[in-house]
């Protein structure tokens, strides 16, 4: 960035809304200059008004003075596990003659069948990996299928086409179509959710249509609440790889927030460390999050996983969640002063203010050993200063074995690696970790998930089957990097900040020879407001 | 005769078939969808030991065969299926009484078990391997006395092809050429024998050895006992010539994927973390081929390697290796069919260009002599 892009780089107002906490930061530049934390509501917008002014008044800001807000949230992936605010879907796949032996949603649970339904439609038409179709688009069937719908009380729509990467343009085709009969229906394009593996992009498809009417009322709320403080800065969400999506790209695809909550951690602890690669741990009331910084960004997983009960296959960062925080609940399996410790895995979460020893409660929580042991200082120490040194360093051993293992799941070799630990429940960990080479604990690590949210980038990915034999592989992969470039500008990317930061060849078995699936994104500075 | 009746046991098996699958054999996830549609369809899948079957009984191995990055677009179609088995009982002039598969590894477990189960159709519990090969012609079926043809190929489109070859390795080099020029995917009616060919030259008791496998591997992790020494105990059988060996424990640090003469080649790297030189590395041809700690072959083909995830025992594919994962190697012998001289001259390692005569896991490794901890 030119010196004259940094000096109007303005106030950035970063947000995350997670399960129990609301966090914010202000950050000026680089730094951040101040910070809160409230409880989330319900209605979300009325949290963050709550913390959005907290933190303006620590920082000395005006609302009108923020020139960027960026929120992260696991509203939706939240809501999609526990079956909240679904709206129902109908299935339009085009791929017969192809593929009628499994139909969209065989393996469903039925839960989740109850909350969105199982309408679904197999129309002819499709393609082959090569890109050529292998039967017609059956326009008429399509037709039939959207006035079918129209009669239900089905206003979602997920298309899915096989081969779609390869042939995204029989599913805008589609769409054209079903728009023309229901112009008010929201519509998800597989190829813009998911990768090559039909269940699995159908899947993420699907999921995404489910998530349409809530994300257009969080996003509602979201900025209604931000009008009522009097900030006009643009609004941005957090998307799972780290970076930025308009709020208008939000309401199309709520999937792609899904996981931003535990990537802007990583992405934040990164920054406030200056780390590129590490371990980040998040430890929160219940769980910790173990995830790997490579080159700045979360690792992400290679192989498809299960959201709710669903297999799907949108990229997400390999987070391991283990259950241990600050208000983990310490048990003892046998008696007397060898009786081993056994922590949760069940915790007090948020009730630690009522539950915890140290806050007059009756059970016995790691916060309240850590207390005990010096580690920190809050609520009444007096109210757990019965408890014995032995039996106080038998929790503390087991709490850094747990955090030990996981961490050396994570790694990927047995060199020693550096630890961000961030988190409220940071405050657990005393000692030196075995494997890890430096622990760091950065100030405002309690809000590393807004700060992640607020230094974002913006992307653009590309994800598609070339022809190396046809094209050669330079000038394929030069094709594949241009397209992830205007991904990127198209996402708002400042032109001559973009860079591209992975590219991924996979040659595909058991094909011709030449076919190669390559995987490229390309990130880049957000455009600054004037 | 054995009914297959719930979704557990369908999910086990397919665990068992990505085990059996020596890597290779294609992510099972799309064969077990269909089997499970089925059942969700009141539709159960019937498998029938050879020995119950009457020698005159017609018999016929019905594989899907193609890419496994185009099977999880394409996925399968009933219509298509029950279109070749019409065709095959007009094709062989007669009405099939049994299916078996042609490779217990993978998908094509599955896609007898559905097929049969759509139709009415018992599936034998054997196949023609008791793992998964890349050509047609490694089978104990095509090595003994059962040749692939007459063969009959189908897409989704309405092509039909039938295939008449000289030799068993032509046969495959039809096939996969008529695979390609058909979207790398289609299915075919293959190997058709009598019941007692089928007695003869099967890999027996494969379908209920996934159900096993894939069932003890689930047990054991919901009882929190160690699940690869678990299965391990069970594997080790030597009085039913059944060898199991714990070969490496460690993490991957290199997965190398190369595209050479249109097959996938690889090889994973693998550290227990004591060195900076990788001590483990399995060869990958499609399938795992050979493992070799610090340079020495432990288990080599047609014995079966079996790569699992280290906590859950989860085995996983050649296509599911990747950089930092830790895993346990596991050496399992090959059925006794398959390791006699006639089969070895079809899959032995020379045939996949490994320079080393066959030695059994049990003698690579005698028992009182792990490779690594």
């Amino acid at each position: 960035m030119s010196q004259a892009r940094a000096s109007r780089a303005g106030l950035k107002l970063g947000i995350d809304v997670g399960g129990t906490n609301t966090d914010a930061v202000v950050m000026a530049g680089d730094t951040v200059i101040a910070s809160a934390k409230r409880l989330t509501t319900r209605e979300v917008g009325e949290g963050v008004m709550g913390v959005v002014a907290a933190v303006l008044e620590s920082a000395g800001v005006r609302p009108g003075d923020l020139s960027h807000v960026m929120v992260g949230t696991t509203q939706f992936i939240n809501a999609f596990v526990q079956r909240r605010d679904l709206q129902p879907v109908a299935a339009l796949r085009i791929s017969l003659p192809k593929t009628d032996g499994i139909p969209p949603m065989v393996a469903w649970p039925a839960d989740l069948i109850e909350a969105v339904g199982e309408r679904h439609y197999l129309i002819g038409g499709g393609s082959f990996y090569d890109g050529k179709e292998y039967a017609p688009l059956d326009i008429e069937a399509v037709r039939k299928a959207a006035q079918d719908i129209a009669r239900s009380d089905v206003r979602s729509i997920a298309i899915t086409s096989n081969f779609a990467p390869v042939r995204p343009d029989i599913e805008i085709e589609a769409a054209k179509i079903v728009a023309s009969v229901l112009p008010d229906a929201d519509i998800t394009l597989s190829s813009e959710v998911g990768g090559l593996g039909l269940i699995d992009r159908e899947n993420a498809a699907l999921i995404n249509a489910s998530l349409r009417e809530l994300s257009r009322q969080v996003v509602s709320s979201l900025k209604q609440a931000f009008a009522r403080i009097g900030v006009t800065a643009p609004i941005y969400l957090s998307q799972n790889d780290g970076t930025l999506v308009s709020t208008d790209y939000a309401t199309r695809f709520p999937i792609v927030t899904c996981s931003a909550g535990p990537t802007n951690s990583l992405r934040g602890a990164a920054f406030l460390t200056k780390m590129q690669d590490a371990i980040v741990i998040d430890i929160g009331g219940t769980t910790s999050d173990f995830g790997f910084l490579v080159r700045g960004f979360p690792r992400e997983t290679a192989t498809p996983h299960h959201i709710g009960g669903v297999r799907t296959n949108f990229r997400m960062p390999d987070v391991l969640s283990v259950a241990l925080g600050g208000g983990t609940l310490v048990r003892f399996q046998g008696d007397g002063p060898d009786a081993a410790p056994r922590l949760g895995p069940d915790s007090v979460g948020y009730q630690l203010g009522e539950r915890a020893l140290v806050f007059g409660g009756s059970e016995l929580t790691t916060t309240d050993i850590a207390v005990r042991a010096g580690q920190c200082d809050i609520g009444d120490r007096e109210r757990v200063r019965h408890i014995d040194e032995r039996t106080t360093q038998a929790v503390l051993d087991a709490i850094h074995r747990r955090i030990e293992d996981a961490i050396d799941q994570m790694k990927t070799n047995s060199k020693p690696v550096p630890v961000v630990l961030v988190g409220g429940g940071h405050v657990l960990i005393s000692r030196e970790l075995r494997g890890v080479s430096q622990v760091h604990r950065p100030q405002h690590a309690e809000v590393a998930n807004a700060v992640g949210a607020a230094i974002a980038l913006v992307s653009g990915r590309v994800d598609k089957i070339y022809d190396f034999a046809a094209l050669g592989r330079e000038a394929a992969l030069a094709q594949a990097r241009r397209e992830a470039r205007e991904s990127a500008l198209a996402a708002g990317a400042e032109p001559d900040s973009i860079e591209v930061v992975d590219v991924v060849e996979l040659p595909m078995t058991h094909m011709k020879t030449g076919a190669v699936q390559v995987k490229v994104r390309a990130v880049g500075r957000l455009v600054d407001a004037a | 005769m054995q009914i297959i009746e719930t979704d557990q046991d369908i999910q086990d098996m397919a665990r068992g078939a990505v085990f059996l699958g020596s890597g290779g054999g294609g992510d099972p996830y799309v064969g077990e969808l269909y089997l499970r549609r089925q059942r969700a369809e009141g539709r159960h899948a019937r498998v029938v030991k050879a020995a119950e079957l009457p020698d005159d009984a017609f018999v016929v191995s019905i594989a899907g065969v193609g890419a496994p990055t185009v099977l999880v677009e394409h996925l399968v179609s009933t219509t298509t299926l029950l279109r070749l088995l019409e065709a095959s009982e007009k094709f062989y002039g007669r009405k099939i009484d049994a299916l078996i598969s042609a490779e217990i590894g993978g998908a094509n477990s599955m896609f007898p078990l559905a097929l049969g189960a759509r139709a009415g159709i018992p599936v034998i519990d054997g196949d023609g391997m008791g793992r998964a090969f890349p050509h047609l012609e490694m089978t104990t079926f095509s090595v003994y006395g059962c040749p692939v043809c007459p063969s009959l190929l189908m897409d989704d489109s309405g092509n039909v092809v039938q295939v008449y070859a000289t030799s068993d390795r032509t046969a495959e080099d039809i096939v996969r050429a008529t695979c390609a020029s058909l979207g790398s995917m289609i299915y075919g009616a293959f190997y058709p024998m009598s019941g007692k060919q089928a007695k003869a030259l099967a890999v027996h008791d494969t379908i209920s050895h996934t159900l096993e496998i894939g069932r003890r591997i689930r047990k054991a992790r919901e009882s929190q006992t160690d699940p690869i020494g678990d299965l391990l105990d069970f594997l080790d059988q030597p009085a039913e010539h059944r060898h199991a060996r714990r070969l490496f424990n460690g993490r991957i640090v290199d997965v190398r994927h190369e595209t050479r003469e249109g097959w996938h080649w690889g090889e994973a790297l693998i550290n227990s973390g004591r060195g900076e030189e990788p001590e483990f590395s399995i060869e990958i041809q499609n399938e795992y081929l050979v493992a070799r700690h610090h340079g020495r072959t432990v288990t080599v083909v047609p014995d079966l390697i079996a790569v699992v995830d280290a906590e859950s025992a989860e085995p996983l594919t050649a296509e599911m290796l990747s950089y930092g994962q830790r895993v346990v190697v596991i050496g399992y012998s090959a059925a006794p069919i398959m390791r006699r001289p006639e089969s070895l001259k079809v899959f032995g390692p020379r045939m996949f260009g490994i320079n080393e005569d066959f030695l059994g896991v049990e003698q690579l490794l005698p028992a009182h002599e792990h490779s690594a901890p």
